[in-house]
């Protein structure tokens, strides 16, 4: 057997798959040659040393506590982030009713135009101190009444605006403004506002956010 | 070397026990999921410690791996072992480490790192030339690219066939055997470069002292 031969057989021979002939081949070669006994030495040696070797270092003894204390702390914040979600969407979808409903009242004019009032009454939308607390308390309900006070409200003082002439854009611009502090003041009044992570100045004991994991092909590194 | 020497002495549930475990985790069973922790927390770090070769990295890695199994074990397929599994994502997890270091400080050089701590049992009798030998084989070991190295460690140290390793990996078994033939052949011209120079050193020394 050559070299060249021999060392074609070294990964066969270092798996322990190499078949009781050639393995006697390989040995009858390495007795005789030098250099692949010294090639093959290598491999086992450091083969040995990988397989054997102490690790020189260990986990800390409450890596599991900690761990676990992990995957607690983000399931509760996983349920926060759901409880927030279906909460702003609720928002959301209010305001989209809200404005919808303007839209619509840009398209009838003739209602409107046709009404007779005096003068454009102030918007009663009543601060956070100014509300009652049945109403803080009825939480949605009464963030529905008041969104639908203020849409009649809304509506009379619009078709007074056409009258006096005040430009589209500026009357716009105020209905949005206070249909963003009435939401505002839904946020307020919510129950579960209170309960955000870290409202209550609470922080819990959290991983390192985990980095986006790849589905590449490994490569050299 | 042929397999089947000192290994890494872990105990290894059986599949069906491996099984149950997972099936109560997956119910949120705070006991079962801690088992799964304490089966395969020690195997799972010795593997990443060889491959970012730093306490802290390998730690975080370690956690981060196994916060991702247990947010995805409702995918896991019992067609698998849970440490295939487990290794598979704790590679993953290392390798994004390794690209956003490699990112950060240019080409990695493991060598050039400090070492957590002395690879000699504590207390136990070593020779002068066998320490050295281990020095050398794991500095050369950390030259090999990361493929290279996770086919070595995992080959040798955590006894997995070319098969698992083909699943751990993510690598077609034949890219997984090229792996570990070019892992073995780059360790040994490294390894040849040095001894030469180191046994004559030895053999210089020992004749002084003779």
């Amino acid at each position: 057997m050559r070299c060249e031969q021999a060392r074609q057989l070294f990964d066969a021979y270092l798996d322990g798959e190499l078949s009781g002939a050639l393995a006697t081949e390989l040995g009858a070669h390495r007795v005789k040659c030098p250099d692949c006994r010294r090639a093959l030495a290598l491999m086992e040696v450091s083969g040995h040393v990988i397989a054997s070797d102490r690790e020189p270092v260990a986990l800390h003894g409450d890596f599991a506590d900690r761990l676990l204390a992990c995957t607690d702390s983000k399931s509760l914040r996983s349920r926060d982030r759901l409880r927030r979600g279906l909460y702003i969407a609720g928002l959301l979808a209010a305001a989209a009713v809200v404005a919808l409903a303007f839209l619509g009242a840009f398209d009838r004019p003739a209602k409107f135009a046709g009404e007779k009032v005096e003068t454009a009454r102030p918007l009663a939308v009543p601060s956070p101190q100014e509300q009652s607390p049945e109403a803080g308390n009825r939480g949605a309900s009464a963030n529905e009444d008041l969104l639908e006070e203020w849409f009649k409200e809304t509506q009379d003082n619009w078709a007074a605006k056409r009258q006096s002439g005040e430009s589209l854009q500026r009357q716009f611009e105020l209905t949005i403004s206070q249909m963003l502090d009435i939401l505002r003041q839904a946020k307020d009044t919510s129950p579960g506002a209170d309960h955000f992570p870290g409202a209550d100045g609470e922080v819990p004991a959290s991983p390192p956010e985990p980095a986006p994991t790849d589905d590449e092909d490994v490569e050299d590194l | 070397m042929a397999r089947g020497m000192v290994r890494e002495t872990a105990v290894t549930p059986s599949r069906e026990y491996e099984r149950q475990l997972v099936g109560r985790a997956q119910a949120d069973d705070r006991l079962a999921s801690r088992e799964l922790v304490e089966l395969h927390k020690d195997r799972l770090f010795s593997f990443i410690w060889r491959m970012v070769r730093n306490h802290h990295d390998a730690e975080e890695i370690c956690q981060e791996a196994f916060l991702k199994a247990f947010a995805s074990l409702g995918t896991f397929s019992s067609e698998y072992r849970f440490s295939t599994w487990l290794f598979t994502i704790g590679y993953r997890v290392c390798l994004n480490h390794l690209r956003r270091k490699r990112a950060l400080t240019g080409e990695l050089d493991f060598t050039a790192l400090p070492h957590d701590g002395d690879s000699a049992l504590p207390g136990s009798v070593e020779s002068e030339e066998a320490g050295r030998l281990k020095e050398l084989v794991w500095s050369a070991v950390d030259r090999l690219s990361a493929p290279q190295r996770a086919t070595l460690v995992l080959f040798y140290r955590h006894e997995l066939s070319c098969h698992e390793m083909a699943q751990v990996l993510e690598l077609p078994v034949a890219t997984v055997k090229s792996h570990l033939h070019r892992a073995r052949n780059r360790l040994r011209e490294l390894l040849e470069s040095v001894t030469e120079h180191e046994l004559q050193e030895f053999r210089n020394r020992a004749g002084a002292a003779g």
